[in-house]
């Protein structure tokens, strides 16, 4: 889709000229080309179009009699703007009255003052005194507007911000304005909890005090705190955040609004579950199995070990990296597994493995789609994932697309998706089907009649689903978008993915491509410096290709491997096939494993621990699905153990394999400062040549902006249609599992997050649900042989035969369902404890069902008049 | 008024039946949309133009202009009827729709088809209940006989009217709130531009007209714009429906020609003002407009749009409400303070929090807890409402309460005393502390003021 261009013109801003592109609202005309600033309440733009409600802005404009909103109005040439005149001073002094006679001023006692816009806007614009003196508005409180927000209705200036943000940017419909008149005040419309996976953005948005973090609330004022931007490691969208810190504790997480990133929203699993940083139960020195139990040991014990266990192990080492690992630590680890030990059994992720051609392919920087091509393109496909859950903002990017640029959404999913209402068309297929789908589509695509049917049945759909959902999306326009989880990368899913590329044409249209969406937050980067079975830094080729993850489980049950590396990374929790890992971990000679707390995999199976690094307090840099190099930047001090032993805390990752790998003989992979192991890592890639830390700074570098990379074309591949789904009997439903947005360590260690941790849910059609005798809420157990007990969530858009059960969480872990197709039954009703039904982290999708429970009507507002 | 007309919306307008189609066929209704659809829409869009009629909403925007604004091609386009008549003193539109739905029904096919819009709707306030019982039993035989629905009368355009009753709020008659709320959201005005003819109803270009002057489309197709042009004055044509309220001798709806002399308004219709009591001032068009005190100079006034907006008053929607020498003007000065403080939306700060405050303020004079200074900040405040709110609802506060602190102060500041008198206060604050409680403004020195 064409994005906006824009024309120079001329204006006049008090008696002077100024240039500025036509069009732009002259707020922000006034403030960035005509340095003046114009006060505004209620305008944002990132919440669509001005609404004019607080009249802060208004402004002369020759030619027009009444005042004129300068938020709402363009900029056009010749225009002659007035902003310091008489009446506008008058009318600005007036508002700043109006909006204060109702307004407690508590400033001294409120979270805002000395970062309130409304407390700057009275300095700079308000008439200093009030001729007020009748009794003000009165409401009850602070009142609970969630476990997470506060609200002060008092303190309101009804600008409407935060109703806006809820109706037209995270669309959960839930907050809206009750009353009128100077009555009105914010709520939600039964008075339920506003519990949704963008509430906290609202607080942001409040320009008053308002709506205030109820973790944050009275913990520090502004003069207190330093902001230190860095990059949030929660998930692999990879926002940009600040962080406020006080006395090295992180108080509150901030966006640092980054139009290509996050467009400035945060979901609130990075907005609050910071407060894992400085859980009781961190682990702030190294442990070393001793006998039975794991001691404290030095750093210098603890890296002896480590290293005897890898040199014993020589090339039957392992390694596997997830969370927050960074390229410079991944570079290093791969490096001593390869260069030192001839071990090139390195794993990041759950999907299969694909081969060197099609990882090279896939990396392709003319395929490569990006951020902002989400909101803007004709189409954007989303195969086999669902944006809420694996890269929250991108939810936010792709609806307002759909919202106010026409973007077409079109869904391919087992599961259905928080988006599927957005969406112009949505095909379901089997649990596990999505290489049968690719395949299919691309058989639709080229109009291969034969490979259509075959693969459209092995997805446990049919042709005519395909044909119809491949026409929607040719039908959009030639920009298309497609979105793919790396877990959909199975046998000849990649191929298949090319194919349908190259029958887009998307290499050769801007602004298209594909974009990935890794299973884990640096999962780009870890690939690309080559932390990878297949392939070196920059996708060489390497001479001895090592294991995938799943060969890695089963070379450690059968003693073919002899040590694992397990780094910020937890297969028990994290990988499918749990009893597979429990036999691996058990057997293996040693685990080493980097960990912030004492979980049970570390507890039961790790012979040497190493304290995790929090990525507050992490250096270094980690690579956005769409090629971004990010530099996370310490912004606490890492964490002492509690004993006064020097050097006895939490020290940096890279510098621990460095010890390792000094420990090993390995000098070639040992650093003397992180920023060296940085520049080591542009050096070694490619296409990150001539990349510096300062040249990313603070809001990142494109790879593909700035280097090349050649990738061999072919011809489309041709694919066999893959094998069928196994059968299943009469009874018997096929298990999908998904990720829940708040299935993360991180969001179990913070107190503000207990009440939406992920609970087991077990989700299924209402037709298999009936057969069943299970309700919307009971109690249930799924399984085949292993049973896992959970809620029931019945919800329409699953067709019946597929069930979906929770991976990635504390208790009752899909993983450990080893059988692709399971049985459920009902064990007995619900809890009728309102707070045990699992609060779900999609906004409505298929009606009421899908609300958060509500709790009591809050306190009605009391007028004292 | 041309001879052979003296009443045209109101013309037989109490004839039994008339609300059903029979009677309204047998009186030649219907014809005028027969003729409409052999015109070509922008012939009839001509007429509409060259009639010169003014809204009679209350803005008094010429309706053809505004037809005109409407984007042609084909598109989704709606035509709303504005129906919500909450205007206190306006009774007009519900005496019309209840006793001849069929020309309101003809009247917004024509328009319809004039602009090319195949949806209308009449937004009627809640309370209208048993009016809107009334339009869906005459909508219903319209599409019966064939006027509304697909290819009306045969033609192959489709024009599709709903009724749809508002929930009860003054702020829905102004036309985006009315928008929303027919979206079924809240009914807040929106921003203008873009004006409802640009981007309306579900983002379409959008025609909303009062009923009263929907009513007026077949009769100026019948009589042709020229003609109809030629009743009233040069700037306000045609006929007005007033409702006339208040301390008279004989109110209720009239229809007159627009330029009749107030005192013929007053006195001739409305029979003068009730036995031994003199005429003060009145609201000359609603609510809203602001109030003006009955001089000679005032009944000599022509009742029309110009003559009004010169004398400091609008026209509005007609309503005319009259005082009269037994009334005090700090309660009817208070009543619509408090009627618009109760009816903002809340959506823009000077109306939610000026009308709030200005009521407040009120209450003190009225508990005798007010001195004169208090009536400054009250203009001072109504001033700030003016102009600078997101639609005119605060105005239509700040115009009618600060007219009459204008035109009555010394009334207010004897009611301020006598109050303070009762309720123990003694005199009003010395002058000289004007500045203390007045806000900026020069503060006085404690020995300046000794
Ligand atoms: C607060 C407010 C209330 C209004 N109420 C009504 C109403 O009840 N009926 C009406 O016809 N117009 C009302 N209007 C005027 C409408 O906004 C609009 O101007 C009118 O419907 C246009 O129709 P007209 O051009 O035929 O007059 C109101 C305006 C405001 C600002
Ligand atoms: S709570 Fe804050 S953001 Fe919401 S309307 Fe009030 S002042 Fe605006
Ligand atoms: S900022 Fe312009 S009206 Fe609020």
């Amino acid at each position: 889709m064409p994005r906006p261009v824009v024309k120079e013109i001329t204006f006049t801003l008090d008696g002077r000229e100024i240039t500025a592109p036509e069009g732009m609202i002259l707020v922000d005309a006034a403030g960035k080309y005509g340095d003046t600033e114009i006060p505004v309440f209620c305008y944002e733009p990132k919440l669509g179009q001005p609404v004019g409600a607080c009249r802060m802005c208004l402004v002369e404009i020759e030619g027009i009699p009444k005042l004129q909103t300068g938020c709402s109005t363009p900029i056009r040439d010749g225009m002659v703007v007035h902003t310091q005149t008489q009446r506008v001073h008058d009318a600005q002094r007036a508002v700043v009255e109006f909006l204060l006679i109702n307004h407690p001023l508590d400033c001294p006692v409120c979270d805002k003052g000395g970062e309130c816009p409304l407390q700057d806007i009275t300095y700079g614009w308000g008439p200093g005194t009030s001729r007020f003196i009748e009794p003000k508005r009165h409401f009850k409180k602070p009142l609970e507007l969630s476990p997470l927000i506060a609200i002060d209705r008092e303190r309101c200036i009804l600008c409407y911000r935060c109703v806006r943000y809820s109706q037209e940017v995270a669309e959960d419909y839930q907050l809206v304005l009750q009353q009128r008149g100077a009555a009105s005040y914010v709520s939600t419309f039964d008075g339920h909890p506003y519990v949704a996976p963008f509430s906290g953005n609202i607080i942001e948005l409040c320009p008053v005090g308002a709506l205030t973090s109820r973790a944050y609330r009275f913990r520090a004022r502004p003069w207190d705190i330093e902001g230190a931007g860095t990059v949030c490691a929660g998930c692999t969208a990879q926002c940009n955040v600040e962080l406020t810190v006080r006395d090295e504790r992180v108080l509150r997480v901030l966006s640092r609004d980054h139009s290509e990133v996050d467009d400035g929203w945060l979901c609130d699993k990075g907005r609050f579950s910071y407060q894992a940083v400085h859980a009781e139960e961190r682990i702030t020195q190294p442990l070393v199995r001793e006998g039975a139990e794991l001691h404290p040991a030095s750093w210098e014990k603890a890296i002896e070990a480590a290293a005897a266990a890898l040199k014993k192990a020589g090339d039957r080492a392992a390694a596997l990296a997830g969370g927050t690992t960074t390229n410079e630590e991944a570079f290093l680890l791969s490096g001593l597994l390869r260069d030192k030990l001839g071990s090139s059994h390195l794993a990041t992720g759950v999907g299969g493995e694909q081969p060197l051609d099609v990882v090279r392919a896939l990396a392709d920087p003319k395929l490569q789609a990006t951020v902002p091509d989400l909101e803007f393109a004709h189409t954007v496909l989303l195969v086999d994932c669902d944006p809420i859950d694996e890269a929250p903002v991108w939810d936010l990017r792709i609806r307002k697309g759909v919202r106010r640029h026409g973007t077409k959404l079109v869904v391919a999913s087992a599961r259905p998706t928080a988006l599927d209402q957005n969406a112009a068309a949505t095909l379901r297929f089997a649990p596990g089907g999505a290489e049968g789908f690719l395949v299919a589509l691309d058989a639709a695509l080229s109009g291969d009649a034969g490979n259509l049917g075959g693969a459209a049945s092995a997805a446990g759909t049919n042709a005519t689903a395909i044909q119809e959902f491949a026409d929607a999306l040719r039908a959009g326009g030639e920009e298309v978008v497609i979105v793919y989880g790396d877990r959909a990368l199975r046998g000849s899913a990649g191929r298949a993915l090319l194919n349908i590329a190259s029958r887009l044409n998307l290499a050769n249209v801007a602004n298209a491509g594909l974009l990935e969406l890794p299973s884990t937050p640096n999962g780009r980067g870890l690939r690309e410096v080559g932390f990878a079975a297949g392939h070196g830094p920059g996708f060489s080729t390497i001479s001895a290709p090592g294991h995938g993850a799943e060969a890695i489980a089963s070379g450690l049950a059968s003693g073919d491997l002899h040590t694992v590396w397990l780094h910020h990374v937890d297969p028990l929790r994290n990988y499918p096939n749990r009893p597979a890992w429990e036999k691996a971990l058990g057997t293996a000679q040693t685990v080493i494993a980097v960990e912030s707390q004492l979980t049970d995999t570390v507890r039961e199976y790790a012979d040497v621990v190493f304290p995790a690094e929090a990525y507050p307090e992490k250096e270094g840099t980690i690579t956005h699905p769409d090629g971004r190099v990010q530099r996370l930047r310490q912004a606490i001090g890492h964490p002492r153990a509690a004993s006064d032993v020097p050097g006895s805390g939490v020290r940096a990752l890279w510098q621990v394999i460095s010890d390792v790998a000094r420990e090993l003989g390995h000098s070639a992979g040992t650093a003397i400062a992180g920023a060296v192991v940085s520049k080591r890592v542009f050096e070694a890639v490619p296409f990150y040549n001539g990349m510096t830390l300062d040249g990313i700074g603070g809001r990142g570098l494109r790879w593909q902006e700035h280097a090349t990379f050649e990738v061999e074309q072919s011809d489309p591949f041709v694919l066999a249609v893959p094998a069928s789904l196994p059968a299943k009997g009469e009874s018997e439903l096929r298990l999908g599992t998904f990720r829940p947005l708040w299935a993360h360590k991180d969001v179990d260690l913070s107190p503000a997050l207990q009440f939406i941790r992920a609970k087991q849910v077990v989700e299924l059609s209402k037709a298999d649900a009936d057969a069943r005798g299970i309700g919307e809420g009971d109690r249930v157990e799924i399984g085949n042989g292993t049973r896992i007990p959970g809620t029931a969530r019945i919800r329409a858009a699953i067709p019946a035969g597929s069930v979906f059960v929770a991976e990635g969480i504390a208790e009752h872990n899909a993983n450990v369902l080893t059988h692709g197709i399971v049985e459920v039954h009902r064990v007995g009703p619900g809890s009728t404890d309102a707070t045990s039904i699992p609060i779900q982290s999609t906004p409505a999708v298929e009606g009421r069902a899908e609300m958060p429970p509500s709790a009591g009507l809050p306190i009605p507002p009391r007028e004292v008049t | 008024m041309p001879a052979n007309i003296d009443t045209i919306l109101f013309k037989d307008i109490d004839e039994p039946g008339l609300n059903t189609r029979e009677v309204y066929e047998r009186r030649g209704g219907y014809e005028m949309l027969r003729k409409a659809l052999k015109m070509e829409p922008s012939a009839v869009l001509d007429e509409m133009l060259a009639s010169g009629v003014r809204g009679r909403g209350g803005a008094g925007f010429a309706m053809g202009r505004k037809m005109s604004f409407i984007p042609k091609g084909t598109m989704d386009k709606y035509l709303v009827c504005n129906a919500d008549e909450s205007e206190p003193g306006t009774f007009k539109d519900r005496e019309l729709m209840q006793k001849n739905p069929h020309l309101l029904i003809e009247g917004i096919i024509i328009g319809a088809y004039c602009i090319g819009a195949s949806k209308s709707f009449i937004f009627i306030r809640g309370e209208y209940d048993y009016v809107a019982d009334i339009l869906d039993a005459a909508v219903a035989e319209a599409r019966a006989a064939g006027y509304l629905g697909e290819n009306i009368l045969g033609s192959d355009h489709t024009i599709d009217l709903v009724v749809h009753r508002g929930a009860g709020a003054y702020i829905c008659g102004e036309e985006t709130a009315l928008l929303d709320s027919l979206e079924g959201k809240r009914g807040n005005p929106r921003l203008k531009p873009p004006f409802p003819a640009v981007q309306g109803l579900y983002q379409g270009p959008t025609l909303i007209n009062n009923v009263e002057t929907l009513m007026n489309v077949p009769v100026i197709l019948n009589m042709g714009g020229a003609e109809y042009a030629k009743i009233g004055t040069e700037t306000s044509t045609g006929t007005k429906m007033i409702s006339i309220s208040g301390q008279i001798k004989y109110p209720g709806n009239y229809e007159i020609e627009l330029g009749m002399k107030t005192r013929d308004i007053l006195f001739d219709l409305g029979g003068g003002p009730l036995e031994g009591r003199t005429f003060k001032a009145w609201f000359p068009g609603g609510s809203s407009s602001p109030v003006m005190p009955l001089t000679e100079e005032v009944l000599e006034m022509p009742y029309d749009f110009d003559s009004i907006a010169k004398a400091g008053s609008m026209l509005g929607s007609g309503a005319i409400i009259v005082f009269d020498d037994s009334t005090s003007i700090v309660d009817v000065c208070y009543k619509t303070a408090h009627f618009y403080r109760h009816e903002s939306c809340g959506k823009c700060s000077p109306c939610r929090e000026g009308c709030n405050w200005t009521e407040k303020m009120l209450v003190r004079i009225k508990n005798g807890d007010a001195t004169p200074m208090d009536l400054d900040i009250i203009e001072s405040v109504c001033n700030q409402i003016m102009g600078n709110c997101l639609c005119v609802l605060g105005d239509a506060m700040a115009m009618p309460v600060s007219s009459m602190i204008k035109h009555f102060r010394p009334e207010f500041e004897a009611y301020i005393e006598a109050k303070r008198e009762e309720a123990g206060f003694g005199v009003a604050i010395p002058q000289t502390n004007r500045g203390a409680h007045a806000g900026p403004g020069p503060l006085l020195q404690p020995a300046q003021a000794a």
